[in-house]
């Protein structure tokens, strides 16, 4: 029996053509999976494809494009492109699928980005401004790079040397500060120790998740370097795009496993949780909200750590030497929650879709920058939840979220709230 | 005559008919459609000949009225373009019972009488609507969507496959009947639908206009162990209603149904006209009737189990409604009806809605069961005008599965010289009902062109089909939209 | 490939401009397989091609305006819920129009009454959940909670909760149906108001032109709005429990329970499934193919091999499985009552009860279903037939003959003679084989062994799913009705007389195998010079 040579690569398409010829169609990658399946209302939880109601928007039409791709049956297009691009690659597809088969989906994804990337083709022109700017000022807002630490208040203690490094990030450093001031106070009352990078650029996420891999990966050495200087072995995010790529996305460049990074990953909600179960963390100050909690997709659905893989596909499909699978079983549900029901006052509702069926903000990954409209109309279609939970609050893990959140609520006129996690647990101290 | 030679050949001189007081036994029924006369009669005795004939009127364009019961109520048998009656009596074979798979296989004249006699004997029975006459085909009475008295099973339809005769065809099998060979096959006949189409609907409630089905599987049934027959007076129709709205979909019962006293008396009656005015007067409004049963295993358990559930939905939720197994004042009432529910009318005695005035006329149509008392108001309103006295309205009420829908019918007694008051009264009630949202799904007479008037785009499409399985319009022309 | 401008143009203006495209990339991606229900065969390479356009309209009437364009214009077009059934929902001739239905996805529902109104792009998990609210169930066919509601019950629709049901026909309501030349029609109490709550009639019932024993792949109009029956259920809810992939229904210990028996052998497991049917007892009886169990526990591929790898066939013969679901649809006493009932049947016959999770994972929200393509990547149900449990046992063992033959390129199953089971309390018997294999193979045989599973059902006379637009219909039509084909065709003429609508369906399957090269060695029945329909290429 006759076998295929293949990897866990996306630089190469060809490496899931097998995934892609294989999927049926189910569409699990679009509903929420039907075991959760909340009713009639809110019953999808892909957002490229609840914006756009063409198969095509869906994984399940992507597979069959990616395959048409390989054959070269289709020419680039900004049609072609717009497929590819108006996608959060939020994971819930991905996750979705894995539910019953063996498909890699969120590869397959990536690698069309990365061969649109290699063929001239893409990215987008908004994704290319992002690029210039992370290569000339470090950060994706092509912001001054000497302001980066300017979210720093006099009150916040960091230390020389720490075995906790936080990596703050370009959001909360220049557009959302005060995600950094919260979490650093958190940090500071629960004596947890930590330090900064000397000099913190961009951790290249946008770049990556467009299939920008080259630029993505100069930055992932350095950055990994940078942070082995230090000699941290944490590193602490309060951003869950910048998780996923710090935990995922550097071993997938660097082609290691997430355990060969040298140090460990972790989220706030982590380091935070651990505290409050130790007692270190202690939350007194009553706040009277009915709030809900968006579980931001970074932490939740993509966050299984990455090893690679390179084998063989033999008889019916079966692999060798054996794969086991990133199914998003990883995702940081309890901690969140913990702290959550740890203020005092606090009443937390659930929204219909939970967990690893949440509907992604819309926001990350490429997708607000090029496709506004998109993330624009995920968040509003997000709120009709809160709305529905009767939520005063929405809550949220990642600055992207809060974002993107933040101006749906005022293009809407919603009564809404929208606050990070950090800022939650630091009004509670 | 040459109808009568031709088909002399097919089936036999002795098995048809031009002689007058032949044609004439099938020239009026029970309903108030006018009488029609065939031109003759034939008496077939297997599909062979009943597709021979129908070739034959097909080619000379000879009108052909099927007909499989000695006893009719709707007009639908009654020749409305003359042409040739085609008895299908003789064919009354029972032809298996197979109590392995719970089917029974039963040619168009097997009659409720004979087939509640051959199952008994088996320890089976089938579900049945109130109270056949025993000389009705049994297969008739399903195609044209009778309303079981059974609520219990969520399958409903008793059909299963069957034979069609379609003008100008050999006899054509439906469902699995249709694997070449049967009954010599593998398929035993047990499921309705297909090949291809769903034939089956298409000759449900088609009043012998699409063709002639000779046979047909239907479900049968094992007698159940034990037997209860409960009974609560009702004076609320509507909190009767909210009763069963609660019990049935828990899957309480087996037989059910609610009767006004009017209806119940006729039933009951015995000796006319005493028993009946006593009863009439005596009963209460409404009466609610509910058979629980044990089957094969443990059936006192199961007894114990509705009866349980029972008991608490009513003393938490129905304190007003008495449910007891014996009707107040009519002691041997549960002795009586119980077996009467299980059986046919005997067609020795007069019809139970006969015996009062010698005739009658109801008005039945599909509704939701909330509305019932909204239909019995517009009923009785239409009657005062008519002169006709509401207390002798009888009212039927049907819950089918699990009370999601309701079939209510409303029976008007006269005696014939009141058949043109009556006639005026029937038809006003049906456009007043029609009004208010009932549904008269099986439009016998003059409620067809009534429906389907308001059906303009589902009877343009009917005419469609009728096109592709009967293109001349031989098949009882004159009914439906046909 | 493309539609003329002025179909386009009028097309537009009944969607409007961002609901219509004829653009390569998003026609892409409506491609039929490679994967998928019965894909990766030579049906779904040689019939099925890419939309030259797509449409999503939103209601009834734009569906009607639509078809009137396309029958004005000559368009062929093909009427699609979610592609999931695989080939036959796609398009088939060239220049053709895909309409895709998703967004007729209105709801509403009426619990008094038990139903519930659904548009074509309404699919099973929603619907499901809806009713468990209120109290109530439905049944989710086979194919899973991804199925349009509608689509199935025109379909297919069957599953282990049948045992109380059967037939999936029955469960429609109230209905709309758009002809193929754009008439529509309304049926049941739809006919004569607003009100879908009833199917029948009024007279005769069309309802018979929606489907036939399975479905006749839209090729007769469209369906864009259904009222749907909704079952009376037990009130405690299940509910969801664990995170993906390990997620599940717990099952209110009370009110729901699944038990496994192992029985001594197959004539044991046939008699449990008459007398459970006798005594009208539980919510669903089964007998699944074994290697379902495998695919339960596998967490991957390679774990599935694993396990049925170490099936052979004597551990096959030798391993019967009854399993049966109790519902206390009346109360808990009930349920006790149908237990004690039930344990009374299983030990009669020589069985206990095994250890049984108190969870359901495939037959209450179908949440599984996409697991049928584990093992091999290509899956079908080649054959599934409701008749009666006499039936059922028969069709079984012929069936697993035939497919020794073609194993490979099917997929080893040691003989299992696949799902089977009794419906509506034992007047039916439902019976299901399900074939696996790997596209990548030489698929001849799988193409072969379809038409040879015809044929075997032809010669042993057996009733089978394999008929209508299922297979030639020349091989079956002349041996079921007799020429229930000729029917079917003249009822095609009158409605489509332009065969417009999903052509070249329900002579599909015949142009295939006329097309087919390898399809030459197997067709031994006539057909005609010409077949009876105008030609679309």
């Amino acid at each position: 029996m006759p076998t295929t040579q293949f990897s866990l690569d996306i630089k190469k398409l060809d490496n899931f053509a097998y995934d892609m010829s294989r999927c049926i169609k189910c569409k699990g990658c679009y509903w929420v999976e039907h075991t959760y399946m909340p009713g009639v209302r809110f019953s999808t939880r892909c957002p490229s494809n609840t914006w756009n109601d063409f198969d095509a928007y869906g994984a399940f039409g992507k597979m069959r494009i990616g395959l048409a791709m390989i054959e070269g049956k289709l020419k680039w297009s900004p049609k072609l492109l717009e497929i590819i691009y108006a996608d959060p690659l939020c994971g819930a597809c991905d996750v979705g699928c894995k539910r019953n088969l063996d498909l890699e989906i969120g590869l397959s994804l990536e690698a069309m980005r990365v061969k649109a990337v290699q063929e001239g083709a893409g990215p987008m022109p908004a994704h290319k401004k992002v690029a210039e700017n992370i290569a000339k000022t470090h950060n994706q807002f092509g912001a001054p790079h000497e302001n980066r630490k300017k979210w720093l208040t006099a009150d916040i203690k960091i230390a020389e040397k720490a075995d906790v490094l936080y990596f703050v990030g370009c959001s909360a450093s220049y557009v959302a500060p005060e995600i950094a001031r919260s979490a650093a106070k958190v940090l500071n009352a629960a004596n947890i120790s930590f330090m900064l990078m000397p000099d913190e650029w961009c951790c290249g996420n946008t770049l990556f998740s467009v299939g920008m891999l080259d630029e993505a990966r100069e930055l992932a050495k350095r950055n990994i370097e940078a942070v082995k200087a230090t000699g941290a072995k944490t590193v602490m995010l309060t951003c869950a795009e910048g998780y996923r790529m710090w935990k995922v996305d550097y071993p997938k460049l660097l082609n290691i496993s997430t355990a060969e990074l040298g140090f460990n990953v972790v989220h706030f909600v982590e380091a935070a949780d651990e505290a409050l179960k130790k007692g270190t963390l202690r939350l007194s100050k009553p706040q009277n909200v009915r709030l809900a909690y968006h579980d931001s997709c970074g932490i939740s659905r993509l966050a299984d750590p990455w090893t690679p893989y390179s084998g063989e596909r033999g008889w019916m499909g079966t692999v060798n030497p054996r794969l086991k699978r990133r199914r998003g079983t990883s995702g940081l549900y309890a901690q969140p929650r913990n702290l959550i029901a740890a203020i005092p006052g606090a009443s937390f509702v659930e929204m219909p879709r939970t967990r690893e069926n949440s509907f992604c903000c819309g926001a990350g990954r490429g997708t607000k920058e090029a496709f506004p409209d998109l993330a624009s109309f995920s968040a509003k279609h997000r709120l009709e939840e809160v709305r529905e939970v009767g939520a005063e609050t929405l809550v949220s893990a990642c600055p992207w979220c809060k974002n993107n959140f933040s101006q749906a609520v005022r293009q809407n006129g919603d009564n809404i709230k929208v606050v990070d996690i950090a800022e939650l647990i630091s009004a509670s101290l | 005559m040459a109808l009568k030679d031709d088909v002399a050949k097919i089936v036999g001189e002795g098995n048809v008919s031009d002689a007058k007081k032949d044609r004439l036994m099938y020239s009026r029924d029970y309903s108030l459609v006018p009488p029609g006369i065939p031109d003759a009669v034939a008496y077939p005795s297997d599909s062979l000949q009943v597709s021979a004939i129908l070739k034959y009127c097909n080619s000379k364009n000879i009108p052909v009225v099927p007909v499989s019961s000695s006893r009719h109520f709707y007009g639908s048998t009654i020749p409305k373009q003359g042409g040739l009656l085609v008895d299908l009596t003789r064919m009354n074979k029972i032809q298996e019972i197979n109590d392995a798979d719970r089917t029974a296989r039963i040619e168009a004249g097997v009659t409720w009488g004979q087939l509640t006699a051959e199952l008994e004997k088996k320890g089976m029975r089938m579900i049945m609507p109130l109270l056949p006459p025993a000389d009705r085909s049994v297969l008739t009475d399903w195609l044209e969507r009778e309303v079981p008295t059974n609520t219990v099973y969520d399958y409903g339809e008793p059909m299963q496959a069957m034979e069609v005769v379609w003008p100008a065809s050999e006899p054509f099998r439906i469902g699995s009947a249709s694997v070449n060979g049967f009954p010599d096959s593998k398929s035993r006949g047990g499921n309705p639908s297909g090949p291809g189409l769903d034939f089956y609907r298409l000759v449900q409630g088609a009043q012998g206009t699409m063709g002639i089905v000779t046979w047909s599987h239907i479900k049968i049934e094992w007698m159940p162990k034990i037997d209860k027959i409960l009974f609560a007076p009702v004076s609320d129709l509507s909190y009767a209603i909210e009763f069963l709205h609660r019990i049935l979909p828990r899957r309480i019962g087996q037989e059910c149904m609610v009767l006004n006293n009017v209806d119940l008396a006729a039933i009951l009656a015995e000796k006319w006209p005493d028993d009946f005015d006593r009863l009439a007067a005596t009963l209460p409004a409404w009466t609610l009737i509910l058979v629980i049963s044990g089957l094969f295993r443990r059936p006192e358990e199961k007894i114990a189990y509705e009866e349980k559930f029972l008991k608490e939905v009513l003393r938490n939720e129905f304190r007003d409604l008495v449910l007891t197994d014996a009707l107040p004042g009519f002691p041997g009432a549960a002795r009586k009806l119980l077996p009467m529910l299980r059986k046919p009318w005997p067609a020795d005695k007069p019809y139970w809605k006969h015996q009062w005035r010698g005739s009658s006329q109801s008005l039945f149509f599909i509704a939701r069961p909330a509305s019932a008392p909204l239909f019995i108001d517009v009923v009785e309103e239409v009657a005062a005008r008519h002169g006709y006295p509401i207390s002798e309205i009888g009212v039927y009420f049907q819950p089918i599965e699990h009370n999601r829908a309701c079939q209510l019918e409303f029976t008007f007694f006269y005696h014939e010289d009141e058949a043109a008051v009556i006639a005026g009264l029937y038809r006003d009630a049906a456009q007043a009902l029609m009004n208010e949202g009932a549904f008269f799904s099986r439009p016998y007479g003059e409620l067809a062109p009534m429906v389907y008037e308001r059906a303009a785009g589902y009877s343009a499409a009917l005419k469609r089909v009728k096109k592709v399985f009967d293109p001349k319009n031989i098949m009882n022309p004159g009914n439906l939209c046909f | 490939m493309a539609i003329s401008k002025k179909a386009y143009n009028a097309l537009e203006s009944i969607v409007g401009a961002k609901y219509i495209t004829d653009d390569p990339a998003v026609c892409e991606g409506y491609r039929s397989g490679p994967g998928g229900y019965e894909s990766g065969l030579g049906y779904e390479r040689v019939m099925t091609k890419i939309p030259a356009c797509v449409v999503l309209p939103r209601t009834t009437e734009e569906v009607q305006r639509i078809v009137k364009v396309c029958n004005r214009y000559s368009v062929p077009y093909v009427p699609y819920s979610t592609g999931f059934y695989g080939p036959r929902s796609h398009c088939h001739v060239e220049n053709e129009l895909l309409v895709d239905l998703k967004r007729l996805n209105d709801f509403e529902i009426d619990e008094k009454h038990m139903y519930a109104v659904v548009g074509s792009g309404v699919i099973y998990s929603p619907l499901q959940e809806e009713a468990m609210k209120r109290g109530m169930y439905v049944i989710i066919g086979g194919g899973g909670a991804q199925a349009s509601v509608i689509a199935n019950l025109i379909g297919d629709g069957w599953s282990p909760l049948s045992h109380r049901i059967g037939l999936p026909h029955r469960r429609i309501l109230g209905t709309e149906l758009v002809l193929p030349d754009g008439e529509l029609v309304k049926m049941g109490s739809l006919a004569v108001g607003e009100d879908p709550f009833w199917g029948d009639g009024p007279g005769p019932d069309l309802r018979g032109l929606l489907r036939g024993f399975t479905g006749l792949r839209g090729c007769l109009g469209i369906v864009t709005k259904m009222a749907v029956k909704l079952l009376p259920f037990q009130p405690e809810k299940p509910m969801p429990t664990g995170i993906a992939p390990n997620t599940a229904l717990a099952l209110p210990e009370h009110r729901m329970k699944w038990i496994n028996y192992q029985v001594p052998n197959k004539a044991a497991q046939v008699k449990a499934m008459f007398e459970i049917s006798k005594a009208e007892i539980a919510g669903a009886v089964t007998k699944v193919p074994l290697f379902w169990r495998a695919i339960a526990k596998a967490e991957c591929k390679e774990e599935f091999w694993d396990l049925w790898g170490k099936e052979n066939e004597e551990t096959i013969k030798n391993f019967h499985i009854v399993r049966v679901l109790l519902i206390g649809f009346t109360s808990e006493e009930q349920m006790k009552y149908d237990e004690n009932v039930l344990n009374d049947i299983m030990a009669e016959l020589g069985s206990q009860p095994r250890a049984t999770k108190p969870s359901d994972e495939s037959w209450i929200k179908n949440a599984d279903s996409a697991g049928m393509w584990l093992m091999c990547g290509s899956y079908v149900s080649v054959d599934y037939i409701i008749e009666t449990l006499s039936h059922a046992v028969q069709h079984g063992e012929a069936y697993a003959d035939l497919k020794k033959k073609y194993t490979p390129p099917l997929m080893p199953d040691y003989g299992d003679p696949g799902w089977f089971q009794s419906f509506e309390l034992g007047h039916q018997g439902y019976s299901e084989f399900l074939v696996y294999w790997d596209q990548d193979e030489d698929t001849t045989g799988v193409d072969h062994f379809y038409v040879e599973t015809s044929k075997m059902n032809i010669r042993n006379r057996f009733y089978t799913s394999l008929l209508g637009p299922h297979q030639p219909l020349y091989l079956t039509g002349p041996k079921y009705g007799p020429n229930y084909h000729q029917w079917l065709l003249k009822v095609k003429d009158e409605f489509d007389p332009l065969w417009v609508c999903h052509p070249p369906t329900p002579l599909a399957h015949d142009v295939f195998v006329e097309k087919a090269e390898w399809m030459k060695s197997i067709k031994d029945w006539e057909v005609p010079k010409k077949f009876p329909m105008p030609k679309w290429e």
